[in-house]
């Protein structure tokens, strides 16, 4: 009997593991693969260019009914995990249904996370998370309306841009006594917000939400310091929280520690060995400290699934570890982190160039670089060439001990140092599978 | 494959290859547009042309979340423009800061080998790139590294012998 698959949620990792599963059978022996969900398959990275009206919504689905029948996939979407079973390794769906397996991964994303505010449920509220959300901010948001996005983190800034576009005012409102808390340090982030102001974009940070009134179609924010202000579309962007409560009482052990997630080996396999874990619902290890971290984003998620799926196959593919990085570009201004970017214990170049808003910190530990922040405007190749190269760097942990004295002169002078200090070199074997990527359209093999 | 094998010790920084590799890539004569570059070292002394690997992993391929970057007839990676959505994800995955952006048009670009017939290696009037079959490899890593030895000993002399009795 070929091996039963089951793959419990259809974002980045799980359709990444689907993808490596036949990437790896070649268009030989085919397992059985199930893909449960409760939406269908699309990107969340790329909604905000749907908000901003430069994709169609077609654009956003990243496997169609199609695409799975051509990688033999049996699709159950629309439905939700509610209970899985370890020892008979079966999972019960929220209509009844079971589904039998022999191996199966857990990938059930986040959902968006809403203070207990009075309010923050009522009309004209939204988070911008799932690709219903985002056509209710679309339905929304008109040229003229006035924005309020609550809360100034990663996710707030990946729609400011579509925001404006669609000619609306935009407010931003934050708890924090700066914007980009998690993301950057104080100082980039107050380049970021002189950008900002400059662009149109209403700041205001150390504000706390006390309720949000609705009155005749409009919204009426009320704050614990200073005035309300009055709002026809609200948007929260306070935060995402793992979608794990599903879980609860089955043998799939998850951290006590603060941020919690599925405990996972270096192979991603959960307590239970038959089951693994990856993407925002898994607590695996950080590439640079080893630490078991979760890391909710992208590039984890698509490593996670790919090394699931080559592990799924039989492969014996040890994972290394996620690198911590975001980037966001905010009225044409690159704003990006790596690493152990806020170390405390680090040894800390910093270099500002106001008039061009240039940012960049770098973090020592020794010679090693252990993370970065970069700020640059985007019609700069240098800052786009900087973040790829500050990536090498951090993730190769080559030694700059020679360079160290250079970098503190300038921290702007990055690839110099990236070039003689061989990183190439180091990064030119690496690959997440042990084998070279393959093309990420559907092979003829599949297509048939 | 074939690829471009990059020969450091004879690139003069005439940036030929850049106005070539501008023009293929965006229609424009622009240095700024290349995605070879060639860097100074050595305070204007040398120079090193640099450019994708065409790497085995493709770190721009993988972290895309709409698969807009494939490889193509040649075997490089290359940004199917129509997919690109601008997201940038494949600029901070490239950990050899070859991905570019074209804010004019929005999208991600990178090296494509120009389908086959590199315009940089065709236009370079020393052989400094050329297209050929051959294993991709760290091409500029020791030139880079002893022509800034000088630089940085001038800098920072201390610095300099520790690391160097270190390597030693």
């Amino acid at each position: 009997m070929p091996a039963r698959h089951l793959i419990v949620g259809a974002g980045t990792a799980g359709l990444n593991c689907i993808r490596t599963i036949r990437e790896e059978e070649g268009g030989g022996a085919a397992s059985e693969i199930t893909l449960v969900a409760a939406e269908r398959p699309y990107s969340r990275m790329v909604l905000p260019y749907y908000l901003g009206q430069t994709i169609a919504e077609s654009h956003v689905y990243t496997a169609t009914p199609a695409s799975l029948a051509a990688w033999n996939v049996k699709p159950m979407l629309g439905r939700r995990a509610e209970r899985l079973d370890v020892a008979s390794r079966t999972l019960t769906l929220d209509d009844g249904a079971t589904v039998e397996f022999d191996d199966c991964l857990i990938a059930t994303g986040s959902r968006a996370a809403k203070p207990p505010i009075p309010g923050a449920d009522g009309p004209g509220v939204h988070c911008f998370w799932t690709l219903a959300e985002a056509r209710a901010v679309i339905a929304g948001v008109t040229p003229g309306s006035r924005v309020v996005m609550v809360g100034a983190g990663f996710i707030a800034f990946t729609i400011l841009n579509a925001i404006l576009s669609r000619g609306a005012s935009l407010t931003i409102v934050e708890v924090a006594p700066r914007i980009l808390p998690r993301m950057v340090d104080a100082a980039c982030a107050e380049i970021v917000a002189g950008w900002l102001t400059k662009n149109g974009v209403t700041l205001r940070t150390g504000a706390t939400l006390t309720g949000i009134e609705e009155s005749r179609g409009k919204r009426k924010l009320s704050f614990a310091q200073g005035a309300p202000i009055t709002a026809d579309v609200v948007i929260m962007a306070t935060g995402i929280r793992a979608n794990l409560e599903w879980l609860d009482g089955s043998d799939v052990a998850r951290s006590p520690e603060p941020g919690g997630g599925i405990v996972v080996d270096d192979h991603l396999r959960s307590s239970a060995r038959t089951v693994y874990a990856g993407g925002d619902v898994a607590r695996g290890a950080n590439l640079l400290t080893g630490m078991p971290e979760v890391h909710a984003i992208e590039p984890t998620a698509q490593e996670h699934g790919r090394v699931v799926g080559a592990n799924m196959t039989g492969r014996d593919v040890a994972y290394r570890g996620s690198l911590v990085m975001n980037i966001v570009e905010v009225c044409h201004l690159d704003v990006a982190s790596f690493g152990q970017w806020e170390d405390p214990s680090a040894e800390v170049y910093t270099a500002v160039r106001p008039e061009r808003s240039l940012y960049r910190k770098l973090l020592f530990h020794g010679g090693r670089l252990a993370g970065a922040v970069i700020c640059g405007p985007a019609s700069d190749i240098w800052t786009t060439n900087d973040v790829g190269m500050l990536k090498g760097l951090v993730s190769t942990q080559v030694d700059l001990s020679a360079w160290k004295a250079h970098l503190e002169r300038n921290p702007f002078d990055v690839k110099p140092a990236f070039l003689a200090s061989h990183t190439t070199a180091r990064l030119l074997p690496q690959t997440i599978l042990g084998r070279p990527s393959r093309s990420p359209e559907l092979p003829q093999w599949v297509i048939r | 494959m074939k690829i471009l094998a990059l020969h450091p010790e004879k690139c003069t920084g005439c940036l030929r290859c850049e106005l070539a590799c501008s023009y293929m890539q965006t229609g424009t004569f622009q240095p700024s547009k290349s995605v070879i570059r060639v860097s100074p070292l050595e305070g204007y002394t040398s120079y090193a042309p640099y450019t994708c690997t065409q790497c085995a992993e493709g770190w721009c391929m993988t972290a895309c979340p709409v698969g807009a970057i494939q490889i193509n007839a040649v075997g490089a990676k290359d940004v199917i423009d129509d997919k690109c959505v601008g997201c940038k994800l494949c600029t901070i995955a490239c950990p050899y800061g070859t991905m570019f952006y074209d804010p004019d048009s929005a999208k991600a670009y990178k090296c494509n080998l120009c389908g086959g017939a590199p315009a940089c290696a065709e236009m370079c009037p020393t052989q400094a790139i050329t297209y050929e079959e051959a294993e991709t490899a760290d091409w500029i890593g020791d030139f880079a590294a002893e022509r800034t030895a000088y630089v940085l000993k001038m800098e920072a002399p201390d610095v300099f012998a520790a690391t160097r009795a270190g390597a030693a």
